[in-house]
């Protein structure tokens, strides 16, 4: 679609840029139950709905309303569908046949797919490494402050330029190209190469991190045997933090909630620590 | 700890929880950079980036997506700091006491999803007005002055009080139930790592976490040079295998979300 219309006629680029920025800036900061972020969206065309119609105050008005619908998505990955919405509106300003409900519903039809892999390459993959590694950094040598500033810098950094970037994907691009990246599976090779990266990390965290020791002994004629040390130590170290981890997994996959698994850590270390059985 | 401090305190956890993204939302909201803030505050920056980077391993793959808040690690981070600083408590300990406080902390933030309703009728009204420049009213500055007496004032309260006993409070539980404190602190990061594992620990990846486990036992890396051999295996893997056909792990999701766009799409409008 739009192949043929020469872009850009309408709204100047800083323009443009105004609304990348107050989408990702203001995004969530009237986030609520009813309309999710479907005022940010209203707020994004702000500085670009004077070009649309210059002289048209209740077109103004119409094209804002309906972007004050119900709007959710996650805020940089679906930055690229405000950039389509601002570009479908300026065809329908200068002149081509776009009916509303057809904006409206490659909004709401984009908004599902991108904020599933937005979440989970955002929050599962992305945030979770950059953290581990900036924890550990943190962490080593009895402790600095490197780590929490590269997090923020960089994150800060990333989350702005992808949101352009991907905001101006969307505006230049249109719906074909999202399809077709959405198609073609460069997410999923990079979301494979991300996760064995990831689980390389999450093995040397559990390492690291996670401290499972157990405190039974065990005293048989006169010499002491402690399991952690003669046993688990010589057969394999951390089998226990990767044990437990394990375990955690397991109950998480079967739909255990993150508030009962922490009772139950409670539960284990409550128990376990008044009998000794973990130090 | 003096007033100003701990009203800073809840300054930090009012734009942390904010979602003001340039300082909040996946900067922020994160204990590692919250308690490094708060650690600033009280004078100890340091003491402040280790203990919230310990909280942190905790809520290391927590995802708030539509609109739902598992834990509040914001409020976890900034208390859990100021406590520990205050006492003198290690960062395990720190890690315990912190991760209940989470959980009371999502109340925070069920409140301000319900109440950000009411701005959005405003806008609804300015719009309809032609007053869009009133957008930065409903959508900014009101719903932030909401949020920063729902966040400042509960957090302020709990960090200038809570500090005052928390010395005592740690007095009494010397010996058995501080050494309890400590085991169940160890064990929080495993939830963390395993909430990441939900979305990482699929398919061929599968085998590269124990591959990691062994590589840390063994050598004992920084996690940093373990990332790195972590990356280069990504890419030697993925080049092997780059000649098979893949299919990946949101491949069903996605082309099922094409087909319903391709439903509402009509070819005739190009």
């Amino acid at each position: 679609m739009a192949k043929n219309t020469s872009k850009g006629k309408l709204i100047p680029k800083g323009a443009l840029l105004r609304a990348a920025l107050i989408w990702e800036t203001w995004v969530q900061t009237c986030y609520n139950y009813e309309r999710m972020m479907g005022m940010a969206c209203a707020h994004t065309f702000l500085p670009v709905v004077k070009y649309l119609y210059p002289d048209n105050k209740e077109k103004q008005v119409d094209l804002m309303t309906r972007e004050m619908e119900f709007f959710n998505v996650h805020p940089e990955f679906g930055s690229c569908i405000l950039g389509l919405a601002v570009s479908l509106e300026e065809e329908k300003a200068m002149g081509k046949d776009i009916p509303n409900e057809f904006i409206t519903n490659i909004k709401t039809s984009l908004m599902g797919p991108l904020a599933g892999i937005g979440d989970t390459i955002w929050q599962g993959v992305l945030i979770p490494i950059l953290l581990a590694l900036c924890i550990d950094i943190t962490l080593s040598g009895g402790g600095n402050i490197w780590g929490a500033i590269v997090y923020a810098v960089l994150m800060l950094l990333i989350t702005y330029i992808f949101s352009c970037a991907n905001f101006m994907f969307g505006y230049h691009a249109g719906s074909d190209a999202i399809m077709d990246f959405l198609e073609k599976g460069i997410i999923n090779k990079l979301l494979k190469g991300a996760s064995i990266m990831g689980c390389m990390v999450m093995g040397g965290l559990i390492v690291n991190y996670v401290k499972v020791k157990c405190g039974l002994t065990i005293d048989t004629s006169g010499t002491t045997f402690s399991l952690q040390e003669s046993l688990f130590d010589a057969v394999l170290p951390n089998i226990l933090p990767l044990g437990l981890t394990m375990g955690v997994y397991g109950l998480m996959q079967k739909k255990w909630t993150s508030v009962k698994i922490i009772l139950l850590m409670v539960i284990i270390g409550v128990v376990g620590g008044i009998f000794n059985i973990l130090v | 700890m003096s007033i100003m401090q701990a009203i800073i305190c809840g300054v930090i956890y009012w734009l942390a929880e904010a979602n003001l993204p340039f300082v909040g939302l996946w900067t922020l909201q994160r204990p590692l950079v919250c308690g490094f803030l708060t650690g600033c505050v009280l004078g100890d920056p340091v003491s402040g980036a280790v203990i919230g980077g310990t909280i942190n391993l905790v809520y290391l793959g927590f995802i708030s997506a539509g609109g739902s808040m598992p834990a509040d690690m914001a409020l976890a981070g900034v208390l859990g700091v100021s406590y520990a600083i205050v006492g003198g408590l290690d960062a395990n300990t720190a890690l315990a006491i912190a991760v209940p406080l989470g959980l009371l902390g999502t109340i925070v933030w069920y409140l301000r999803m319900t109440i950000d309703s009411v701005f959005v009728h405003m806008g609804d009204k300015w719009v309809a007005q032609g007053k869009f420049k009133k957008l930065y009213l409903s959508n900014v500055i009101l719903p932030q002055i909401f949020s920063a007496v729902i966040c400042v004032i509960p957090c302020f309260l709990a960090a200038y009080f809570g500090a005052d006993y928390i010395q005592s409070f740690i007095d009494l539980c010397a010996g058995k139930p501080l050494q309890i404190f400590q085991i169940i602190g160890g064990m929080m990061p495993a939830l963390g790592i395993a909430i990441t594992l939900q979305y990482i620990f699929k398919g061929e990846a599968r085998i590269f976490l124990f591959l990691g486990f062994m590589i840390a036992t063994c050598f004992g890396l920084t996690l940093v040079q373990q990332g790195i051999i972590g990356l280069i295996a990504a890419l030697i893997y993925i080049q092997v295998t780059d000649n098979n056909k893949t299919t990946g792990i949101p491949a069903a999701s996605s082309q099922a979300a094409v087909g319903a766009v391709a439903k509402d799409y009509d070819p005739d409008e190009d």
